[in-house]
C-alpha cells in the first residue's frame, strides 16, 4: 500500500518515545488506568482510543470545542502546567463546570514527565 | 397571536411567515411536541435540547448521509443530479456529510487546516480585511450590512483562504445561495433548475482550479486538499479521490461562507437594536474574554444554521415518540438554544451566561462545524473592529420589515439597511 514506508517510520519514531501510565475517572466514576499510553500522543486521544466515558472530543483536538474537559489531579498541575490564551477561552465557554485544575485533554502531549498522571473527566 | 395548538395543527417551517419569525412555534414544540411531524415538510422537526444531544451522539443510528443527501434537491433529486453529470463535470456527493467510518477518514483531512492554534494565525490579515471594508463604508453614513460588508467580507477570507480570485465575488456569492438552496426545501423546480446551472459553472471554476494546484501546488487550501495525505489512528496514511476532493473545495467555499456572513449580519442587527450591548462592547474592545464571550452569546441568541438534517436508519425512541426507520428529521438548534431550563431568559443577550458556549450554533457530535473556529474569530475582529470605527448604528427600516432568505436550514437576514456615524 502506497506510505508504508511513512507508516513504519511514523509508527517506529512514536515507539522511540515510549508509554507511560495515565489514570483517568470518566464521567461516570469510574476509574481507568491505561498502563501503556503512548508518549507523543494528547491525552484526549489516548482517553478516545480507549473508550473513556466523557472524553467526546467533537472538534477532533482542534482546540475548538470544550467536550475534552478534564481536571488535572492534585500535584499534577504545576507538571502539566496551564492553558494558554486560546485554551482558556473555550474553558471559558463552559464556566459552569470549570475548576482551577481544568485543561482540554487534547492540548495535554504526553511525555515521560507524565507518567503517572491523573486526571478525572469533567461533565459535558 | 395565534395559540400554540393551532401553531402546532397548521404551522409549517416552508411557510414564509413562520420561517421568518420561527420563534412562537419553537416554543409551542418544546412544550408540547418536542419530536413534531411537519407534514408539508415531510420531516420530523427537533425542538428540545436534549433530544438533539442524543441525536448528535449517535451518528449510526442518525444518519447525516441519508438526511443530508435526501434534503439535497428534495423533490427534484433526479433532475438536478442529471444537470449536474450533463452540465457541470459530475455528481459529486459531499464527502464531509457522510457517517462513521467513512467519515472519520474525510473528518481527520478537515480539521488539520482549522485548529484554533491556525486561526490565532489569521488574525492580523482578517484585521485588515475588515478594517478595509469599514473603512471603506464609514463615511457614507448608509450602507446595506450584508450586501456592502458582511457578504465580501467572508468571501474575501475564503478566497484568500482557498486561494481563489477576489475578482470573483459576485459569483461565488451567487454559488452560495444556489448550493445552500439545495438543502432550504423552498425552492421550486424553475429555481432549481436555475441553481443547478450556477454549481455547474461553480464546478468547471473548481475543477480548473484544482487541476492547476495539481501541476503546480502552491500555500493554499486548495493545494491542501489536492496533495492531501492523511495519517490514521492505525498508522495507515491516506489520499482522497478526485470526486471528494471536488466536494470538500465545494464545501469549504460554501459552508463557510454563507453561514459566517448570515453571523456578521446578525452583529450588526444586534448592534443596531440594543444600543446598551453596543455601549459594552466600546468599553471593551480590549477585553478578549468578554469579545469572545460576546461572539458566543451571538451565535446563541440568534444562530446562523437553525435546522440540518438526519435520517433515522432503524426505529428508534425519542422524545417519548416511536420513530421508523427512514424518518427524516430536522435538528433545531435554533429552537434548542431558546430553551429556558438549558438557558434561563433565553431572549436576554448575557455575556455572563456561565454556559455559554453550550449552544448548539455549531452543531455537535463528530459532526460539529469543522470551520468553528475560524468563523468565531472573523466575528469576533469584526465585532472589534466595527465598534471602534463606527457609532450610533441604527436601522433603516422598521424591524418588522426586515426579510430572510427562503430556506429552513439557515435563518439569514436578506437585506439590512443601517445608518451609522464614523467615530472620531
Amino acid at each position: 500500500m502506497a506510505g508504508s514506508k511513512n507508516t513504519q517510520s511514523w509508527m517506529e519514531s512514536l515507539a522511540l518515545m515510549g508509554t507511560v501510565s495515565v489514570t483517568f475517572v470518566d464521567v461516570n466514576g469510574q476509574a481507568r488506568v491505561v498502563p501503556d499510553a503512548q508518549a507523543g500522543l494528547s491525552l484526549m486521544e489516548v482517553g478516545k482510543a480507549n473508550d473513556v466515558a466523557g472524553i467526546l472530543a467533537d472538534c477532533g483536538g482542534a482546540c475548538s470545542c470544550a467536550t475534552c474537559h478534564v481536571y488535572v489531579g492534585e500535584d499534577w498541575m504545576p507538571v502539566v502546567g496551564p492553558p494558554d490564551e486560546i485554551e482558556f477561552a473555550l474553558l471559558d465557554m463552559v464556566a459552569d463546570v470549570m475548576q482551577d485544575n481544568s485543561r482540554l485533554s487534547c492540548q495535554i502531549k504526553l511525555s515521560a514527565a507524565l507518567d503517572g498522571l491523573h486526571v478525572i473527566v469533567a461533565p459535558n | 397571536m395565534t395559540d400554540s395548538a393551532t401553531l402546532l395543527e397548521t404551522a409549517s417551517m416552508t411557510d414564509p411567515v413562520i420561517s421568518a419569525r420561527p420563534r412562537p412555534f419553537y416554543a409551542a414544540m418544546r412544550e408540547q411536541d418536542p419530536v413534531h411531524y411537519d407534514e408539508k415538510l415531510g420531516m420530523y422537526l427537533i425542538a428540545r435540547y436534549e433530544d438533539i444531544q442524543t441525536i448528535q451522539q449517535d451518528p449510526i443510528t442518525y444518519s447525516v448521509n441519508k438526511g443530508y443527501h435526501t434534503q439535497q434537491a428534495a423533490g427534484f433529486q433526479q433532475e438536478f443530479q442529471d444537470i449536474l453529470k450533463r452540465d457541470g463535470g459530475g455528481y459529486f456527493p459531499d464527502a464531509i456529510m457522510s457517517d462513521p467510518p467513512y467519515h472519520t477518514r474525510i473528518r481527520k483531512l478537515m480539521e488539520h487546516a482549522f485548529t484554533a492554534h491556525r486561526v490565532k494565525e489569521l488574525e492580523p490579515r482578517i484585521t485588515k480585511v475588515v478594517t478595509d471594508l469599514i473603512d471603506s463604508v464609514a463615511d457614507k453614513g448608509a450602507a446595506d450590512a450584508i450586501h456592502d460588508f458582511s457578504v465580501p467580507l467572508t468571501i474575501r477570507i475564503i478566497c484568500e483562504q482557498l486561494g481563489l480570485d477576489w475578482d470573483m465575488k459576485d459569483r461565488i456569492q451567487r454559488w452560495s445561495i444556489a448550493v445552500t438552496a439545495q438543502i432550504g426545501r423552498m425552492q421550486d423546480r424553475a429555481e432549481m433548475i436555475g441553481h443547478a446551472k450556477e454549481i455547474c459553472d461553480l464546478q468547471h471554476y473548481l475543477i480548473a482550479k484544482m487541476k492547476e494546484r495539481q501541476a503546480d501546488p502552491r500555500e493554499d487550501m486548495i493545494s491542501d486538499i489536492v496533495h492531501a495525505k492523511i495519517a490514521m489512528d492505525d498508522g495507515s496514511i491516506q489520499t482522497l479521490t478526485f470526486d471528494e476532493a471536488v466536494s470538500l473545495v465545494r464545501a469549504l467555499l460554501i459552508a463557510g461562507n454563507e453561514t459566517t456572513a448570515t453571523a456578521l449580519g446578525n452583529l450588526f442587527y444586534i448592534l443596531a437594536t440594543q444600543p446598551e450591548i453596543a455601549d459594552l462592547l466600546k468599553t471593551s474592545v480590549d477585553d478578549d474574554r468578554l469579545l469572545n464571550r460576546f461572539v458566543e452569546e451571538l451565535l446563541r441568541i440568534e444562530p446562523p444554521v437553525r435546522g440540518l438534517s438526519r435520517m433515522t436508519t432503524k426505529q428508534v425512541e425519542l422524545g417519548g415518540k416511536t420513530l421508523p426507520a427512514g424518518a427524516h428529521l430536522l435538528l433545531m438548534y435554533a429552537s434548542a438554544n431558546d430553551q429556558e431550563d438549558v438557558f434561563p431568559s433565553p431572549r436576554a443577550f448575557d455575556i455572563n451566561r456561565p454556559n455559554v458556549g453550550r449552544h448548539l450554533s455549531f452543531g455537535g457530535g463528530v459532526h460539529r462545524c469543522v470551520g468553528l473556529a475560524l468563523a468565531r474569530m472573523e466575528i469576533k475582529v469584526a465585532a472589534r473592529e466595527i465598534v471602534r470605527r463606527i457609532d450610533n448604528i441604527k436601522l433603516a427600516i422598521p424591524e418588522s420589515e426586515i426579510t430572510y432568505l427562503p430556506t429552513v436550514a439557515t435563518q439569514s437576514i436578506a437585506k439590512l439597511p443601517i445608518t451609522f456615524t464614523r467615530r472620531s
